[in-house]
């Protein structure tokens, strides 16, 4: 009877899904309701956690509780933690969900609702949690390894250095990329710009306070340091409003980037107590806040969306970014729906924490849910804006003219009505001078939230306050994302050295630290630089090259985790990481040629490049501008050689891996595992992970 | 009424224990009970030179995603 009941309220949960999809899929006319996102969304992914994170689980890894896990054999209280899985649950999260998330779904919002939504439901259910989930589980066998290790071991040593390279590649690429879209955001904004630079200050005395006055007191401090950010997110109008202060905090594109490259550099160099940690414990109440206040901001308004289903721009002439639907609606939503960079976190600490081999299942299948579930929030935000507003935020001033009237004038004639006085009100409602040409999605998508927080609490009054908690709620998540990055891409630039030089890897040594900082900060200071100053708005051509290498990266992840699969016998079951590994490697290649090749300016590099000589051939750029015209060349050519070697080193390591699958499945080579030995575990079947002795 | 005043302490508890896990309030105390702790051939460490220890080794990996 039990049984039944179960089955008859799955099956509802399965209809109620399968019909707020329809309904998101079909509807035409009256403006839909953000709720069947929700109710969709969360259906998808209880069945999907359900019935196939289930099959996964019995069928291809067989998880096994009688089994050991790394924090019970090597238990040292430091890095191998026997951790409760809802502690650990908010950990893995906590480090998987980025800006990425928030920024992608809004920038892909350019196509209409549709095409994200749904890849951001079935590309998690499909293709991102099975990554994150079966990566886990291999590290955890073996013993924590990282992705980079595993792929040496099990596919070949050249695979490795591979696997390592392209982690390097890409954190540049994502650095300079989510940079861009800070600066986008603060570009002539006094007040955010202030608040984020009080939360630096905040983040440092929070730094001595932890270090020398309460060592470890982080919930404290974390209270302290919350309240602080609070105030100066109300303080950042008076600085906005008072004329000499807004003066010294108003500041430009270039100067903003050059602000965060000198601030990345320091902060890497840092002692990380001072700085990283404090800003980080920060930022993970903050940013817990922020994802609730979101989701009952949605919850309780309702809001509709106003943007179409499907746009005019899925033929590829979208002003934000240029590029059809396909490839280019699945590089923008990366994060959301497959990272590759989450490979990294579930072969990072997550092995080294985790209880029991039954835990990987809830931690790294569900937690990328929940990253989805955040996505399509983001996706609502975005979309539940007048599509108008939405466009004269983020397209860039070449393609929508830069005063309200021209902006107005065009996204109207793209059949999205828009007045000039629109968005003058609503630049004066949110406090700034103007939301015009802010492409990047963090602006666009601070507005959307503010409107759903301030129809909950606050009204229009309190407008203006949400918008630029938003902001600093964005800004300072990529701030961790960027200093923290740096630092780690310092380690990995020391390693890669220290192969030539050997006191380049001491991790201690003085010259060491400064020149690696500074290389990795040069790299991503160099793509930010290329994208302030890009009169296509930046966004247009690195967003899409970090979507390329993010899901580049994760075709390497799930071609590791296929070699694995078929060493441990599982053949039948191959498919499972098969079929996301070939459609992923389908659209980064596809993106990949288009973003090289493509003879549309817009989208192809070269072709942008060649343009751009054309016209100073003819005589058409004038003198003054001609060297920046050249950068500007060199930039293209640039970038279409970092797309086409990224591209070329995960082609590399498919094919070392395909002759390795071909000798297993052949039977040419008898395969081996690189799991360390089966140890039974010793701790009793309800230990939960509370510290021991206190449960 | 008193079972669910001690449902709801019991719950209380609980989450206060996983809030201050989750932040790293309570990881020098579960170092101090680990076995490299008690058994460690380097002495253990004070609460200052594990919270730095701690950090060093955090910030020298991959720990945030995009």
């Amino acid at each position: 009877m039990k049984r039944l009941l179960t089955i008859v309220i799955w099956v509802a949960v399965a209809l109620l899904g399968a019909g707020a999809l329809s309904a998101i899929a079909f509807r035409r006319g009256e403006p839909l309701n953000a709720m069947w996102f929700v109710i969709a969304a969360v259906c998808s992914y209880a069945v999907a956690y359900r019935l196939y994170s289930a099959f996964v689980a019995a069928r291809l890894l067989a998880l096994d509780d009688t089994r050991a896990t790394p924090s019970e054999r090597r238990d040292d209280g430091r890095d191998f933690v026997p951790t409760n899985k809802w502690v650990l649950f908010g950990h893995h999260f906590a480090a998987i969900a980025g800006p990425g998330p928030l920024v992608g779904p809004t920038l892909a919002a350019q196509f209409g609702y549709l095409p994200g939504t749904l890849w951001l439901i079935a590309g998690a259910a499909l293709a991102g949690c099975v990554q994150d989930f079966i990566i886990l589980f291999c590290s955890i066998r073996r013993d924590g390894k990282s992705l980079g290790q595993m792929a040496r071991e099990e596919i070949s040593s050249r695979g490795g250095l591979i696997a390592q390279l392209a982690v390097l590649a890409i954190m540049i690429i994502l650095l300079g990329v989510i940079a861009l879209v800070i600066v986008n955001a603060l570009k002539a904004s006094p007040w955010a710009t202030f608040t984020l630079l009080m939360t630096i200050v905040i983040a440092l005395m929070l730094g001595v306070y932890l270090r020398f006055l309460r060592p470890g007191r982080v919930l404290e401090a974390s209270l302290i340091g919350l309240a602080l950010v609070l105030f100066v997110v109300v303080a950042g109008r008076w600085v906005g409003d008072s004329p000499s202060w807004s003066h010294v905090f108003t500041l430009s594109g270039v100067a903003l980037a050059f602000a965060l490259i000198i601030y990345g550099y320091i902060a890497s160099t840092l002692p990380v107590w001072l700085l990283l940690a404090p800003r980080d414990y920060l930022i993970a109440f903050i940013k817990a806040g922020a994802f609730f206040i979101l989701a009952a901001g949605i919850l309780i308004v309702r809001p509709p969306v106003l943007m179409p289903p499907l746009t005019r721009f899925i033929d590829g002439t979208g002003p934000i970014f240029a590029g059809k639907i396909f490839p280019f609606c699945f590089i923008t939503i990366a994060c959301g729906a497959i990272s590759g960079f989450h490979s990294l976190i579930s072969s990072g600490t997550t092995p080294k924490m985790i209880l029991r081999e039954s835990h990987a299942r809830f931690i790294g299948y569900g937690a990328m849910l929940l990253e989805s579930f955040v996505g399509v929030m983001a996706m609502v935000a975005a979309c539940s804006m007048t599509p108008g507003v939405y466009f004269a935020i983020n397209s860039p001033a070449s393609i929508v003219g830069g005063t309200p009237e021209a902006a107005a004038a065009t996204i109207s004639g793209w059949g999205f009505p828009l007045t000039a006085q629109t968005m003058t009100d609503l630049a004066r409602l949110v406090g700034e001078k103007t939301l015009l040409n802010r492409a990047g999605g963090a602006p666009s998508l601070a507005v959307g939230m503010a409107q759903i927080f301030s129809s909950t609490i606050g009204g229009e009054r309190l407008l203006s306050i949400w918008y630029h908690f938003a902001i600093m709620f964005e800004a300072l998540f990529v701030l961790t994302v960027l200093d923290g990055g740096t630092r780690v891409g310092r380690f990995m630039v020391q390693e890669f050295g220290g192969r030539l030089w050997k006191p380049f890897a001491r991790t201690g040594w003085l010259p060491g630290i400064f020149m690696s900082s500074a290389i990795v900060v040069g790299a991503w200071g160099f793509f930010l630089y290329q994208g302030v100053v890009d009169p296509l708005g930046g966004i247009n051509s690195l967003w899409p090259l970090f979507g390329i290498s993010n899901q580049l990266l994760a075709a390497v992840a799930l071609v590791v985790a296929t070699t694995i699969l078929l060493k441990m016998g599982r053949t039948r079951w191959i498919w499972v990481t098969l079929v996301p590994t070939a459609w992923l490697i389908t659209v980064t290649m596809t993106a990949s040629y288009q973003k090289i090749f493509d003879s549309n300016p817009r989208i192809g590099f070269l072709s942008y490049a060649k343009a751009l000589a054309a016209q100073i051939a003819a005589g058409e750029v004038p003198a003054a501008k001609i060297v920046e015209t050249q950068r500007l060349i060199f930039n293209q050519r640039l970038d279409a050689g970092v797309t086409a070697v990224l591209a070329v080193m995960v082609i590399v390591l498919i094919v070392e891996a395909i002759v390795q699958w071909y000798s297993i499945l052949s039977r040419r080579r008898e395969p081996v595992l690189h799991e360390s030995p089966y140890v039974a575990t010793q701790w009793a079947p309800d230990f939960s992970g509370a510290a021991h002795g206190d449960d | 009424m008193h079972r669910a005043s001690k449902i709801t302490s019991r719950f209380l508890r609980r989450f206060w224990r996983g809030l201050r896990e989750w932040s790293g309030d309570s990881a020098y105390e579960r170092y101090l009970r680990s076995t490299s702790a008690k058994g460690g051939a380097s002495g253990t460490l004070t609460a200052e030179e594990f919270y730095v220890e701690r950090l060093n080794r955090h910030y020298s990996r991959p720990n945030r995603c995009c």
